[in-house]
């Protein structure tokens, strides 16, 4: 297993390389020229091949990308153009908040989504499992914005329970920082609760039709056993399969809902340094969510081994 | 004295194209510590009438009536609660697909483990160590580092003899089998049915046996009930069904038995066959279920039903020309 895991992430380098050189493209592929950007609108073009030159942007792409990869590997990822701070410091600044926010949704999102799937399919084509479902649809149909106001609108404004925006770290107290995650959690996990319940559904459906499942209710299980431990582990790989893929649904619905509830996390970096052209922040926070990305695959993975006992590697 | 006595079981489903009565009226009962085999061809209804048993068809599109009497207490009756209770403590099933029917995401422990906990109160330890007691008397080697394995990590023999040992983990007072050699080799059969009857014996539990193979009903029933179309058409203790089957079905039935060694000894005939198909049982039946591939129905099969008669020592069956010497072939 744990030979597994270290072939596994062997294998996560090509993948990580080959991001960091799209990443690091962008440079070149952006329209803009970022010496022209910093050197600002009164800058004479002495001042811009100075400044070109100071960053390195006259050297050969290669080379560029070579020392690029080397900071990198030492943890350097560059200084942010327009505030002239380190990015890994920029990024680590916000990084609380966006983490907070992910995790809240990613419990919120299983909590919820599991159980209904579940009882959808147990209940398949009753009322029930009709209203689960049409929620689904309508939950999937929403974009996160029009969500998030919503909410904002009736519990923030109206019934006045939560509050409208902002964020409070979790070292000032769990209800403080709880309380202002749960409009942003819900509306961002809207379409990933939806998501996740309708596979939920779908792989329960399946396996609900097995024979182990006519055995388990002849042994006189009762009915929550036989779903919640010899059905659901059974359908357990699609539905983790899709919860992983769904953070990426999180990391792009991030942005926008920081946006709506003036979360100062990532998102929020991310928005103000692609208005700025602040290349080398743009390109440590793609280089960040890539490697999240990676990593929850590799996550996924090991999963599998442990809710499915024939899955050997 | 009867342990479980079904009285006019219907076992009906609603489908899109009418309803299906799958077991129409049948009637059985079965003694304490006997074996009852059930035979007939796929779709007769005796997987059904296993399953109503149980109350394990879904109602609905299924739809169970009659009475079905066990230890005295009609279990279409009860609860679902007091139903959970019997199940895999009272009654146990062994099913026909060892394959498909252990749960392939859990240890085989655990499934033997789960009706200790559930029935018998038993604490992990103490269900745990019955059930390596359990995968011994099975005759699974190993049974201490089996108990922690998966099925897929089992041959099928293996895994029919982890089925039994679930079934049979509570001292049930009925073990319904449904066809539980069907599905291995012929080898692994013998062994598998062998080991039933051992434990049968240990435990004085009764068996329903419901299969096709005639084979193993002359091996190990003591009573047979053929089932043809949800009905039952004949029932006696099984020498005398072997000897002189009244039913026409069933003489057929026994006519399509290959014998071993019939070419070699020169008494080779070509195998009888039933022609013909099982009628539509959402389409409503006059006269005799079986006067559509009878070779003997008359005019009167074809109109009137003909009733369960006695035909013999403890031999009924349901055919107006069985008395008659005949069919008797």
């Amino acid at each position: 297993m744990l030979s597994y895991i270290l072939r596994r992430i062997v294998a996560t380098l090509p993948v990580m390389a080959i991001v960091a050189l799209f990443v690091f493209s962008l440079l070149y592929i952006a329209p803009g020229d970022p010496a022209v950007v910093i050197a600002g609108d009164q800058a004479s073009p002495e001042d811009v091949e100075r400044i070109r030159q100071s960053l390195g942007l006259d050297r050969p792409f290669l080379v560029q990308f070579g020392s690029w990869v080397w900071r990198i590997l030492h943890g350097d990822l560059g200084t942010s153009i327009f505030t002239n701070l380190p990015v890994s410091a920029m990024i680590a600044q916000r990084l609380g908040p966006t983490l907070s926010l992910m995790i809240v949704t990613l419990l919120l999102t299983v909590v919820v989504a599991v159980p209904l799937g579940v009882v959808a399919a147990w209940k398949a084509g009753s009322l029930i499992d009709r209203v689960i479902m049409g929620f689904a649809v309508f939950g999937f149909s929403l974009p996160v914005f029009v969500v998030g106001y919503m909410l904002a609108y009736i519990f923030a404004l109206e019934l006045e329970w939560l509050p409208v925006q902002g964020y409070t770290p979790l070292s000032s107290g769990f209800w403080p920082w709880l309380e202002n995650l749960i409009l942003p959690a819900i509306a961002l996990g809207c379409v990933y609760i939806a998501l996740v319940a309708r596979i939920t559904r779908a792989a329960m459906l399946e396996v609900l039709q097995q024979d182990y499942i006519r055995t388990a209710k002849a042994k006189g299980l009762g009915q929550g056993g036989i779903l919640f431990i010899h059905a659901l582990k059974n359908a357990a790989v699609p539905i983790v399969t899709v919860i992983g893929i769904g953070i990426a649904l999180l990391i792009g619905g991030a942005v926008v809902t920081e946006s709506v509830f003036a979360i100062p996390g990532l998102g929020r970096l991310t928005i103000d340094a692609i208005l700025r052209r602040d290349y080398p922040v743009i390109q440590g926070i793609v280089l960040l969510f890539s490697f999240v990305y990676v990593l929850v695959n590799l996550m996924i993975d090991v999963v599998y081994t442990l809710v499915d006992p024939r899955i050997r590697y | 004295m009867a342990l479980l006595e079904v009285e006019n079981l219907q076992t009906h489903f609603r489908t899109p194209g009418g309803i299906n009565r799958a077991v129409d009226g049948v009637s059985f009962h079965v003694n304490e510590g006997e074996t009852l085999a059930i035979v007939g061809e796929s779709g007769c209804g005796k997987s059904v009438t296993s399953m109503s048993l149980m109350r394990l068809i879904p109602e609905p599109p299924g739809r169970i009536a009659g009475s079905i009497r066990f230890a005295g207490r009609d279990l279409l009756k009860l609860s679902d609660r007091e139903m959970r209770a019997i199940r895999g403590n009272d009654i146990s099933m062994i099913f026909q697909e060892p394959m498909t029917s252990l749960n392939p995401v859990l240890t085989v422990g655990r499934q033997i483990r789960e009706t200790l906990m559930i029935h018998q109160g038993l604490d992990k330890q103490a269900a745990e160590a019955h059930a390596i007691e359990m995968l011994t008397l099975v005759g699974i080697p190993e049974p201490k580092r089996r108990v922690g394995e998966y099925p897929h990590q089992l041959s099928g023999g293996m895994r029919q003899r982890v089925m039994i040992a679930v079934a049979l983990a509570c001292n049930p007072k009925l073990l319904i089998a449904d066809e539980p050699t069907t599905a291995l080799d012929v080898t692994i059969q013998a062994q598998i049915l062998k080991l039933m009857l051992d434990l049968k014996r240990r435990v004085g539990a009764a068996i329903i046996l419901i299969t096709h193979d005639l084979g193993v009903v002359a091996e190990i029933a003591e009573r047979v009930m053929v089932m043809y179309a949800g009905r039952k058409v004949e029932e006696a203790p099984v020498a005398e069904l072997f000897r002189s089957p009244r039913h026409p079905y069933t003489q057929g039935l026994l006519g399509a038995v290959p014998k071993l060694g019939s070419s070699l000894a020169g008494t080779a005939t070509r195998l009888a066959e039933i022609p013909g198909q099982v009628p539509d049982l959402r389409k409503p039946i006059t006269g005799c279920v079986f006067a559509g591939r009878c070779a003997l129905a008359t005019d009167l099969c074809r109109q009137y039903a003909p009733g369960l008669e006695e035909k013999g020592p403890r031999h009924i069956a349901a055919c107006h020309y069985a008395a008659k010497g005949a069919i008797a072939a």
